[in-house]
């Protein structure tokens, strides 16, 4: 029982970035009908250039929002340099070019980081927290809080601000959007912006337990992906479930098969979903079909 | 003798019914025009007749065969041809070239027989030219066959689009607003080609706001309004239609408004 | 221009000319090598250049599909003792089911579903590589993977190999031809410019891109074996979602709606990994770095076409030869 218990709090550690990372690909994806694939590379730049910060002696709290905020601006400068010239025609076009920026923003990382990991402290030091037979890592409770309260505050923004409304409206209908006064180029930019803000958060929560290097950002998209089509692309509810649903897989996977299934099981169940039910377990309609 | 039996026709969208139980006839050689306020689920009803989207309720018989719930390939396949409200011609191919590809709806050489070019293919590709010659010769645009598609003026696309849609040997041939953008001569030229295709034996439907075009052309006129039918007749009779009358009245009294 | 026209219809012999004739001006064995992967890597963006050249789609893991290609061979020819021809043919045909198995199910959704699947698929097919060790050696590699030979004539010269290599290029850029200037070529084209339009012509949209797929797919696993036979070692190390994007940049640069241009954008970027052995005066440390910037030039490359000139180096060349015709 208590291995269980300690397979649920890592897979709901993992859920919840994958959970971030997750909303980050359904914001893109809402406001612009594409996959952004340099998502997990926004996840590499949080943890990266948070350890980056903290190492030229930045105390860690202003090293962290330093690293999100700095984030947040290259994925909106990457969206003004290499999605908007675009002209948002072609969503396959736009996937192309975000996997492109992706390799882009890896070499980058990996040549003004160099090739190693770097570490991160944790928000808080001490020893893991005992409840109910198993062991809370400190970080892990960090990880917990600031995703719920990421999800809670977004959920807000959405629902009881202008920019929230905006927001929502672009990605219904982008024609009708512009037609009441919302500027839909803006409004796909700050989308970039928030979705890297997103998958930053994560790399910098997660950074303290798995220590950060140049190329962790496809590994890490690739699930936050699987999470987001597990719960149904474009809708943020399920963006978060499919990010949990998949980290509490993962886990008991790794835990009562094999571990060396870890990896696999984000793959399996991105392919599964596809070719069983592409729209997701919150998804709408079939309107994947052709 | 009936080409096209539409009943009961129904679609809906969220809250919003489109169509809302529409039923008609075309008879063959004929040509029926399908007017109607703007959002009166016209181009909605080619789409369910065509298999681009699947209606609520309702029956679509074509010769006797049912046309709902059939991919736009099979409609193609038993003789329905479609154009499109936005053309939807193939930009980096010449006109020709796009008519080929409405030749090439029934034929049967595949990738095997093209990658061994293998006669049978070859001999398809010829027949498939030869056709898109005469086509475009039909329509009288003939020097325009080997002009890229994005460099064609917008009439000359449109009257594209038709010739693709007959490359493809229908005997319904639905036209989604054909007269759209085009000027008086266009319009005019336009007219003279659908009494030719009628005359080779093809029945028409034509989605139209061109009043003009639509007197001079049409068999008989069948008017949606808000999804529903109310009014279908010869175009002398609709023209006196109360109905009609008010539900246009009504829409120029709504843009004044 | 005249001129134009005739260099045109002239370029695909001359550069026939100049392939066939490599071998007998270069003797440095590892030079011709270098070329030879050249050619197998041209194999796959052959296929590639089908597939998102002509019908639009974008694959991210066809890797996968020189993996597989790779390992059937060596297991067919080291495990199994086949005669090599049947090797090769058994690499491409299960290259082939593979592709029709992910493509039947992603192609009947929207397009970036196929981007999609293909990353999965291509991530797991890694996996699979290291963790099939039975079979495919693990992370140690499959080697021993002995030189092809057609019947009692085994090739090991490196000019045979390199001859080899091409002559199936050059077959594949036949077939690939005569597909694309008959009616799937047509189909692809059509599909890829109105997906409507193509519907309302009767096109089987799903069909078309279906076949280019597995078409791609066999070119890519034949290549495979190529590659196993040619350097007699594999390892997962080498068929990795990096050199799927390698693959895509050389069809995304080489451009749509054309098989020479990424021909050309294959052989430019194989040979610019090798740029130190090919122009004897650069340094050690400038050829290093070129190395370690190999993989910014192909997401720069690829950002770069899609943005600036989304129809790469193909369309370019068009607009020249167009300027030069009286219009």
């Amino acid at each position: 029982m208590d291995a269980f218990l300690q397979f649920i709090i890592a897979g709901l550690k993992n859920g919840s970035i994958y959970a971030l990372v997750a909303l980050g690909f359904t914001i893109v994806y809402a406001a612009t009908g594409a996959i952004n694939f340099a998502q997990g590379e926004f996840f590499m730049l949080g943890g990266m250039l948070g350890a980056f910060f903290a190492s030229t002696g930045l105390p860690l709290p202003l090293a962290a929002v330093a690293a999100i905020a700095a984030t947040a601006a290259i994925g909106a400068v990457f969206e003004l340099l290499a999605v908007r010239p675009i002209g948002g025609g072609d969503p396959l076009r736009i996937i192309m070019v975000t996997i492109g920026g992706a390799v882009v923003l890896r070499q980058l990382a990996l040549h003004f980081f160099g090739p190693d990991e770097r570490p991160l402290a944790p928000f808080t030091e001490g020893l893991s927290i005992k409840a109910f037979g198993a062991a809370v890592e400190r970080q892990t409770v960090w990880i917990w809080a600031l995703t719920a309260m990421t999800v809670l505050v977004l959920a807000l923004v959405y629902r009881k601000t202008a920019f929230g409304r905006a927001m929502r409206a672009t990605s219904i209908r982008r024609d009708a959007a512009r037609l009441v006064g919302i500027d839909a180029r803006a409004m796909v930019t700050a989308s970039f912006a928030l979705a890297a803000a997103l998958g930053a958060l994560g790399g910098l929560a997660v950074a303290p337990l798995t220590q950060t290097a140049f190329n962790v950002g496809a590994g890490v998209g690739v699930k936050g992906f699987a999470a987001a089509i597990l719960g149904g692309l474009g809708n943020p509810v399920a963006a978060v479930a499919g990010g949990l649903i998949l980290g509490l897989l993962e886990s008991l996977t790794a835990g009562y098969l094999d571990p060396v299934y870890k990896d696999a099981v984000a793959l399996m169940v991105l392919l599964v979903v596809l070719f069983v039910r592409p729209q997701g377990l919150l998804g709408g309609s079939g309107r994947e079909k052709v | 003798m009936t080409m096209l039996q539409v009943r009961n026709v129904t679609k809906r969208f969220g809250g919003l019914t489109a169509v809302d139980d529409v039923s008609f006839d075309v008879f063959q050689g004929t040509i029926k025009a399908l007017i109607g306020p703007n959002g009166a689920g016209k181009s909605t009803l080619f789409n369910a007749l065509t298999g681009f989207d699947k209606p609520d309720h309702g029956s679509v018989l074509f010769e006797g065969a049912e046309l709902i719930g059939r991919r736009p390939r099979d409609t193609v396949q038993a003789g329905v041809a479609r154009t499109f409200q936005n053309t939807q011609l193939f930009e980096e191919m010449t006109a020709g070239g796009n008519v080929m590809v409405g030749s090439q709806a029934h034929q049967r050489r595949g990738f095997a027989t093209a990658m061994l070019r293998l006669p049978a293919a070859i001999d398809e590709d010829h027949d498939a030219r030869e056709q898109a010659g005469r086509l475009l010769r039909l329509i009288g645009i003939e020097e325009w066959i080997d002009t890229p598609a994005s460099d064609l003026p917008a009439g000359i696309r449109r009257l594209v689009e038709i010739a693709r849609a007959l490359a493809t040997g229908p005997r319904l041939l639905l036209l989604d607003e054909p007269a759209a953008g085009l000027n008086t001569t266009e319009t005019h030229e336009l007219v003279q080609t659908l009494f030719r295709v009628r005359d080779t034996g093809i029945t028409v439907v034509i989605v139209e706001h061109d009043m003009g075009l639509v007197m001079d052309v049409s068999d008989e006129i069948i008017v949606l309004d808000r999804g529903r039918k109310i009014a279908e007749g010869p175009p002398r009779m609709i023209q006196k239609d109360r109905a009609v009358i008010a539900a246009y009245l009504g829409e120029e009294t709504d843009e004044d408004a | 221009m005249r001129g134009a026209r005739t260099l045109g219809r002239l370029a695909p012999f001359v550069a026939l000319a100049i392939i066939a004739i490599v071998p007998l001006l270069v003797t440095d064995r590892f030079l011709l090598k270098i070329f030879t992967f050249a050619g197998i890597n041209a194999l796959v963006v052959t296929g590639l250049a089908l597939l998102f050249g002509y019908a639009g789609q974008v694959s991210l893991g066809h890797a996968a599909f020189v993996g597989l290609g790779a390992y059937t061979c060596a297991f067919c020819t080291v495990r199994l003792e086949w005669p090599w021809l049947l090797a090769f043919i058994a690499s491409g045909a299960l290259a082939a089911v593979g592709g029709l198995l992910l493509a039947l199910p992603s192609l009947r959704l929207k397009g970036h579903y196929l981007a999609m699947a293909t990353l999965g698929f291509g991530l797991l097919m890694t996996l699979a590589f290291v963790e099939a060790e039975p079979i495919t050696g693990g992370v140690d590699g499959f080697g021993g993977i002995p030189f092809p030979t057609l019947g009692p004539i085994e090739i090991r010269e490196a000019s045979s190999l390199y001859w080899l290599v091409w002559a199936i290029v050059g077959i594949a850029l036949v077939a690939a031809f005569n597909v694309t200037s008959l009616r799937p070529g047509r189909a692809m084209r059509a599909l890829h410019g109105s997906e409507l339009g193509a519907q309302a012509c009767g096109v089987d949209v799903v069909g078309v891109k279906v076949r280019a797929f597995v078409v791609s797919a066999l070119l890519a696993g034949l290549a495979g074996a190529l590659y196993a036979s040619v350097v007699g070692f594999v390892s997962p190390s080498i068929f990795t979602l990096t050199a799927s994007i390698a693959f895509l940049a050389m069809a995304v640069v080489g451009g749509t709606r054309s098989l020479s241009g990424p021909l050309a954008a294959a052989v430019l970027l194989t040979l610019v990994q090798y740029l130190d052995a090919l122009i004897p005066g650069i340094p050690r440390e400038t050829a290093q770095t070129l190395q370690s910037y190999q993989e910014d030039i192909y997401g720069l490359a690829i950002v770069l076409v899609v943005v600036l000139a989304p129809g790469g180096l193909a369309s370019m060349w068009r607009r020249q030869t167009r300027g030069s015709h009286a219009s």
